[in-house]
């Protein structure tokens, strides 16, 4: 069925009915489903003498099907006790390796943890294991379900700071398997990993379960060295299902293939896809950055969007369930709606929605079930519901997370054919579709819209192809602009993203480190995969020095020393030159004599270059003054500026190239007057005059004409041609220009000094000397190169974040957190149970009394600001009670962050500052006082699933601020955050998850 | 002098009187108005607002203490540390105990508390290393691990609801054997980045547990996780096999010299308990090398002479260490 470059013929609008099935025209050749397999020694390993000493005859589980390769490979390393990381794509299955992990360790009475990155995703794991082994415990920040049992999925954060505080399990768990554990290179959460990691109990074995990463090897080795063990690497490209991936180009009618399903990337089909590119029109065009909104533009004047044709295109076709990405929350809901005309599903199966759906509903208060009449007409529960029994859906982290929740359930039940969702859908448990389409080949990732990298497309492709379902999975790219053959092709058949470590230091840590007898902040740094990582890249560094060391011996110079010699005294000359032509050229000096058709000569070459010329006279051509002007600039508006101060710019007539890009802006280019090009009248700034001759010509009254300009130039070419080889006579900045400054004096007596020494130099009169002195200046880049990597390599041996690890340090012994001698103290072990908000400003704010006066309500609402990051547009301000608090806040945060500067940390105290955002503090004020949902949703303009984490995670932190007032003995405070859990958690903010 | 009991001849005791009162006046000036006793008045600004903390009371508008200690401010809040008193647990702290109960999936530990403390089974490390669930097989040889009047070290891990739990994070905690126990006062215990030293000059372990118990023993170095995998797998059995093998361990020599260098260290110990100095490396260091330099005997390190003696170094020791700053 897939012909090379297919256009499909636009399907008619009406008529939805299936095309019979088609059958699949190639018999393809199932990929090669080999894998590697690798193992890291630590150093110093001695393999054990004999072999592990039970072998268990019955495997701990069997499987109904046969295990790939990979599976099997890496179920062998389990059964020897020994750790392995797992590298495969989203879709081929791991948990096959995880599950077995759990199965063994069952079987021998040892306990398991399994963690995931996300809490929703701990909830599925759960309720999958549980229904397989029984024995299972469930502990997120949420929910805690049998704590005691044999196996305990965990989010990593527990498990983190489980390690901590000390807890039993810790010297009970034979294996931990970690999901996900790509999710180390994030930026916020990626140290979480690394921490657990490292400090995991030694006598526990690991299971790393990765997307398919190229340094998976390195990562290994790492785990080996860390905890003294042999770390096995099974890493597989293998997809069970063949992946195909066409392009939609936006306007156009048709798919394109570009890679076929054996890999293969076809560079013609490519290039026809960008060619039925239809150019947004000029009209269409929105100013500036302006949002992209692809597919949004509801099509011109009755034709349809081409989402619209999307999904048309795909439903007859046959290639649902599909799964619709776009990066934005709105955006998804937006395409959505676009789908109302649509119905993909026949009676009986809305029948079973409306079944499924209502009894999920059931869990919620009457109140919450007519949640809200407002804004977004898709969150409204009841209106969920028609579009969910047309077989479509939204998934996003703004919905509520019932109805994520049923959602997921349904789209696995295949009852929803049609899923529009964000990238959060790509993480986690197994839930493929036949197609993935990608609504925008941009994101935004908080300051610019960047291409999707090739690993983020390798993730959310790998929902596309259903095992054992699917012939092939299809993946289709909507692609709006012209992107580079190469862009496309790095995003669609590049490799992997690397696993590179995102270590940082947090206060938490430290203070964590340093409570406990045997921590110490530095070795947990030099335990990092950070550091490791650096440690690894000296050998490289090494050999790219000694390779520039050679290239820079092969550069062999006759007489280099002399050459050298007369390259200083070039560059001293260049320098004395510039210094005298910023005098000459000041506007005090040099303006009174830019009168029209004074001729001038400019330089040509400012930019364009990167190797700076040696000689500066190849660049220089003539013009005409024709006028001056003063460059206006924000700040000197005032007359507080004198004028000699002031910035000019100089029009002047020269010849110039004009060349227009694509996008039609013009750029003009000064060429010599001789070459072809036309005469101009151009600004330049002053500094871009070399000199100013003392003669002026005749300018005509009007340049407007071609003509005119052309006849001046012509006189210019004719005037240097009469003075020739002498170059026309400039102005004498003493005589003429009446300079008496000392510095100019002194600056122009060197010159002439240097000047005979040039020609008294020996070298000067060498017939090759300009190619000598070029290469001698390639061999001091080459040195000068040299000197930075030597740099880089010193200050990647030293330990990395010592500077830091001292400054942070620093600066929690002048707050008092600890003592000179790294005692902690009483503000420190508050500190050091808060991890999931600020811990400094947190900790200051208690012991300056805040949250002791005011009402619990009021203490809810402050704490929101800890736990908010969503900017939110010309969001109402808070009330004055409120307001004042969340100033409070903001002076301790200055002061904190203040204080961290000072102590060299370094920092950006007003973005610190900002990052606190007093967004819902009304709407958590009012759902402490015991609100509905429904009217706090009215309060703010959020959505309401970032509402719900946002009150969640606000919970975890008040079990942190619990746990810090008990661990000081506050009882008193102790019991008032005790008593603000129980006043916002409720209702549908809390509603236990479907899963459970 | 309050409190020192020691048989002083008459030069001794003004000798040690003068050494007190040196030692009174180097102890920081700061600080000074900051002693109080029951019901002073503890100056605040009421008008930034002050947290009451421990061993403080509002008595008519006034923060008043409640014990006798000195004025702790940190930020808004205002506590007393009160000066000698029974040892109160924190989270993290090194403490020594005395095996009073075997119980179930427990121990019960007498930590120098006002009630024991709690020691599970799932806490400690098993003695063959290995990672696993605990069984019955497990609770039933508990006593091949400790027994009662054993003496174990340990983390002081939390509050739980059915009293003070501890927890042993690492091999060095444990069972403590051939050595001495010594009880302090707790208050002569500092909280310190480390609590174990290895004094590898005398070849002995020195233990300064935060409740006022102290451990001087043999050096026993950790054993190697990894080696002691490799010995036996989970095999109950082999449990019994190996708590035999430490009893027999545990019969082995002690050489006379290091038993001679575990008394001096004890002594010295006692020594800072008897003129009630606070007890750190260290100072127990200095003593040591003091006594031996003198060529005193292990039993005349306890003499009154010896005490001034050492009283007078703590005495130049502090003050030079204030001219350095």
């Amino acid at each position: 069925m897939q012909i090379e470059g297919i256009v499909t013929q636009q399907p008619t609008m009406g008529s939805l009915k299936r095309k019979s099935p088609e059958e699949p025209s190639t018999s393809s050749s199932r990929p090669l489903h080999d894998c590697v397999h690798h193992v890291s020694y630590p150093p110093g390993y001695t393999h054990p003498s004999s072999p592990p000493t039970q072998t268990h005859a019955e495997p701990a589980k069997k499987f109904p099907f046969t295990l790939d390769p990979f599976q099997s490979q890496a179920i062998t390393c389990l059964e020897n006790g020994e750790s392995v990381m797992v590298s495969a794509h989203t879709s081929a299955g791991k948990t096959v390796v995880a599950s077995y992990a759990i199965a063994m360790s069952l079987r021998d009475g040892q306990r398991v943890i399994y963690t995931s990155p996300i809490k929703a995703l701990s909830n599925q794991k759960y309720r999958e294991f549980k229904e397989e082994f029984s024995d299972v415990g469930l502990m997120t920040g949420d929910v805690t379900i049998d704590p005691n049992a044999s196996c305990l999925v965990m989010t990593t954060e527990i498990w983190r700071s489980m390690q901590y505080r000390g807890s039993e399990i810790t010297r009970e768990v034979a294996w931990i398997v970690f999901d996900e554990v790509h999710y180390m290179r994030d930026r916020e959460r990626g140290v979480v990993w690394e921490e657990s990691i490292v400090l995991s109990p030694k006598n526990s074995r690991f299971v790393f379960l990765s997307a398919t990463v190229p340094n998976a090897k390195e990562f290994a080795d790492w785990v080996a060295k860390v905890h003294k063990q042999p770390c096995h690497v099974v890493y597989t490209d293998y997809r069970p299902t063949p992946l195909q991936h066409y392009i939609f180009p936006s306007g156009g009618d048709g798919l394109y293939l570009v890679v076929d399903d054996k890999g293969k990337f076809r560079e013609d089909s490519f290039q026809k896809s960008l060619n039925a590119l239809v150019p947004t029109t000029e009209g269409d065009k929105r100013k500036g950055n302006g949002k992209r909104q692809k597919g949004l533009v509801l099509g011109r004047a009755g034709e349809e969007s081409d989402i619209f044709k999307m999904v048309k295109m795909i439903i007859q076709r046959q290639y649902d369930p599909v799964i619709l990405f776009s990066f934005s929350k709105r955006e998804c809901e937006l395409l959505a709606m676009q789908m109302a005309k649509m119905d993909l599903n026949g009676d009986n199966e809305k029948d079973n929605i409306e079944q499924i759906f209502n009894s999920a509903m059931d869990m919620l208060s009457d109140d919450d079930k007519k949640l809200p009449q407002a804004r977004y007409f898709l969150n409204l529960v009841s209106n969920m519901l028609p579009l969910l029994k047309r077989g479509i859906g939204v998934h996003h982290s703004g919905l509520l997370p019932i109805l994520k929740e049923v959602i997921e359930i349904l789209f696995q039940e295949g009852l929803i054919k049609c899923l529009f969702a964000t990238e959060t859908f790509s993480i986690g448990l197994n839930m493929p579709a036949k197609t993935v389409v990608f609504t925008n080949v941009q994101k935004f990732d908080g300051d610019k819209f960047r291409w999707i990298s090739s690993g983020e497309y390798i993730q959310m492709s790998g929902r596309a192809g259903r095992r054992g379902i699917d012939e092939r999975g299809i993946c289709i790219l909507m692609v709006d602009e012209k992107m580079e053959p190469s862009t496309a092709k790095n995003m669609v058949k590049g490799a992997a993203d690397s696993l590179n470590s995102a270590f940082h230091l947090s206060y938490n840590t430290i203070l964590n480190q340093m409570r406990c007898e045997d921590g110490d902040p530095e070795k947990l740094i030099r335990n990092s995969f950070f550091q490791f990582q650096a440690d690894r890249a000296i050998p490289d560094l090494e050999k790219q020095i000694k390779l520039l060391e050679k290239e820079r011996e092969s550069i062999v110079i006759e007489e280099e020393n002399s050459l050298k010699d007369y390259f200083n005294l070039l560059e001293q000359h260049r320098n004395l030159n510039k210094e005298v032509r910023d005098i000459v050229l000041s506007p005090r000096h040099c303006l009174p004599f830019l009168q029209p058709g004074r001729l001038v000569s400019l330089d040509f070459t400012s930019s364009d270059e990167d190797l700076t010329p040696v000689f500066i006279e190849d660049q220089l051509t003539w013009g005409l003054v024709i006028n001056f002007e003063r460059v206006k600039s924000a700040s000197d508006d005032d007359a507080s500026v004198k004028p000699e101060d002031a910035s000019y710019n100089v029009d002047v007539l020269t010849r110039c190239v004009v060349k227009k890009d694509k996008i039609g802006k013009k750029s003009i280019k000064i060429v010599p007057l001789k070459e072809a090009g036309e005469p101009l009248v151009v600004s330049v700034p002053i500094s871009q005059i070399n000199s100013i001759s003392s003669l002026r010509l005749f300018i005509p009254k009007d340049l407007l004409p071609l003509e005119a300009r052309e006849n001046t130039l012509k006189k210019v070419l004719e005037t240097l041609s009469r003075f020739g080889d002498k170059g026309l006579p400039l102005l004498d900045p003493e005589e003429d220009m009446k300079i008496q400054s000392s510095s100019y004096k002194k600056a122009s007596r060197r010159i002439e000094a240097l000047e005979s020494l040039f020609e008294k130099h020996e070298i000067a009169k060498s017939p090759l000397l300009k190619q000598k002195l070029k290469v001698l200046q390639r061999k001091h880049e080459l040195t000068a190169k040299i000197k930075s990597i030597k740099k880089t390599l010193r200050s990647s041996t030293v330990l990395a974040f010592k500077d830091e690890l001292k400054a942070r340090k620093r600066v929690l012994r002048r707050l008092g957190y600890v003592t000179s001698d790294n005692v902690v103290e009483l503000k420190g072990k508050v500190a050091c149970e808060i991890s999931s908000a600020d811990e400094l400003t947190l900790t200051e704010l208690m012991f300056n009394g805040v949250f002791k006066d005011i009402k619990v309500e009021e203490m809810v609402s402050l704490l929101s600001c800890f736990v908010w990051q969503e900017k939110i547009q010309d969001a109402a301000k808070p009330r004055e009670e409120l307001d004042l608090l969340f100033m409070q806040l903001q002076d301790t945060a200055r002061r904190v962050a203040q204080l961290q500067l000072e102590c060299k940390v370094e920092i950006d105290v007003e973005s610190f500052v900002k990052s606190f955002r007093p967004d819902i503090m009304e709407a958590v004020y009012s759902w402490a006082k015991g609100s509905k949902f429904y009217e706090i949703m009215e309060i703010t303009q959020v959505f309401e699933g970032s509402l719900i984490r946002a009150i969640r995670r606000l919970e975890e932190v008040l079990q942190q601020l619990i746990a810090a007032a008990n661990s000081i003995g506050e009882t008193q405070l102790e019991a008032k955050f005790e008593e603000a859990v129980s006043m916002i958690k409720r209702d549908i903010v809390f509603a236990a998850s479907l899963y459970l | 002098m309050r409190g020192i009991q020691l048989p002083l001849s008459q030069t001794q005791k003004v000798r040690l009187q003068k050494t007190l009162e040196q030692l009174e006046s180097l102890s920081s000036k700061v600080n000074s108005d900051a002693s109080v006793i029951i019901a002073d008045s503890i100056p605040v600004n009421h008008e930034d607002g002050v947290l009451k903390g421990h061993g403080t009371a509002d008595l008519n508008g006034e923060v008043v203490a409640t014990v006798c200690g000195v004025v702790e401010r940190v930020n808004k809040l205002v506590y007393v540390r009160s000066l000698r008193s029974r040892y109160k647990p924190e989270v993290g702290d090194i403490v020594i105990g005395r095996v009073a109960e075997v119980a179930q999936k427990r121990w019960r530990l007498d930590i120098n508390f006002n009630q024991d403390a709690v020691l599970m089974l799932s806490s400690m490390n098993m003695p063959d290393g290995v990672q696993r669930r605990r069984t019955a097989l497990d609770e039933l040889n508990m006593r091949c691990i400790f027994e009662e009047n054993d003496v174990v070290c340990a983390e002081v891990r939390g509050f739980q609801h059915d009293g003070l739990h501890l927890q042993a994070r690492s091999r060095k905690y444990g069972k403590l054997y051939r050595g001495q126990l010594l009880t302090v006062p707790p208050y002569l215990v500092k909280r310190q980045k480390q609590h174990f030293h290895h004094l590898e000059e005398f070849g002995i372990d020195l233990i300064l547990g935060c409740n006022g118990f102290i451990w001087v023993g043999e050096h026993i170095e950790a054993k190697d996780d990894m080696v002691e995998d490799q010995v036996s797998q989970s095999d109950p059995q082999v449990l019994l096999h190996n708590s035999a093998s430490l009893e027999e361990q545990e019969r082995n020599y002690t050489i006379l010299e290091t038993r001679k260098y575990i008394c001096r260290a004890a002594n010295a110990v006692r020594v800072l308990s008897i003129l009630g100095f606070n007890i750190t490396l260290e100072i127990i260091k200095g003593i040591i090398d003091l006594s031996l330099s003198m060529n005193l005997d292990i039993h005349e390190m306890l003499g009154s002479e010896f005490c001034v003696l050492v009283a007078e170094k703590e005495a130049e020791r502090r003050s030079s260490n204030k001219k350095k700053r």
